[in-house]
């Protein structure tokens, strides 16, 4: 039996909304470029997300774009307007070419770790103060940790706008689960 | 002579949870903890500092470190 086979067989078992693409991935060369595009299309109000590629679609930048399908030649037109031009766009067609999710997340007694790409941030559960802030190896992470550790997750000013590498910008992905995964405690 | 919380061989974050633990339950003002890893002594030191305590000596042990805290005065 060949791999073609396998694929097949694996496709004839989705249920036809499984099977029909309804959100596409767009792959950059660089992992700026992710971050640039995911930000021009949400200013313009696109409904985009930000995940990891598929294993076999990885390029070298681990972040691709998520979106809607339907959008697609908006999408292009206005990426291409500010100068940014996917390497591929891709359909998500199969649960073997889906994007897969940056984040994991581990409890540790009264303590949640959410890890996004390479960036960990640790809190603690009812106030969701931070109190660990590691990974990445980018040199504003000494600084971006001191001014967001002894904060809590809401007071802790957004690593996107304090800092200036990947690192920050994975650490800010990690703010934004952490916040879903912790209501804010009533005042 | 203070406790001494061994951290070594504890994988990101937990050095710091422990050691977080550890103040919070601790009666004393100081305790000293056994690190291996500059990572896991410069995370405690962050952190220490955000509960009203500081870091009092650093002492190299072995192939990491005994971090000595104390409550801030």
């Amino acid at each position: 039996m060949g791999i073609l086979s396998v694929f097949k067989r694996k496709k004839n078992l989705l249920k036809p909304e499984q099977s029909s693409a309804s959100e596409g991935m767009l792959v950059f060369e660089n992992t700026s470029e992710v971050i640039k595009a995911e930000r021009v299309l949400k200013d313009a109000g696109y409904n985009v997300r930000v995940m990891g590629p598929p294993p076999e679609l990885r390029t070298g930048c681990d972040l691709v774009v998520v979106f809607p399908i339907v959008i697609q030649l908006q999408v292009i037109r206005l990426l291409k307007a500010e100068g940014l031009e996917p390497v591929k766009t891709v359909p998500v067609s199969s649960p073997l070419l889906s994007p897969v999710s940056l984040f994991h997340v581990k409890e540790f007694g009264d303590f949640i770790m959410v890890r996004a790409a390479n960036m960990k941030l640790s809190f603690e559960k009812g106030s969701g103060l931070i109190v660990n802030i590691s990974g990445g190896g980018c040199p504003d992470v000494p600084f971006v940790a001191a001014q967001m550790i002894g904060k809590t997750l809401w007071d802790a000013p957004s690593p996107r706008e304090i800092g200036y590498t990947l690192c920050a910008y994975a650490l800010s992905l990690a703010l934004e689960h952490g916040k879903s995964l912790c209501p804010r405690p009533q005042a | 002579m203070e406790e001494l919380v061994d951290v070594r061989g504890l994988s990101c974050p937990q050095p710091v949870l422990v050691t977080l633990e550890k103040i919070k339950a601790s009666r004393s003002n100081r305790l000293r903890i056994l690190v291996d890893t500059d990572t896991a002594r410069e995370n405690i030191a962050r952190m220490v500092k955000t509960v009203g305590w500081e870091v009092l000596e650093v002492e190299p042990q072995g192939i990491g470190y005994i971090i000595t805290i104390g409550k801030a005065a």
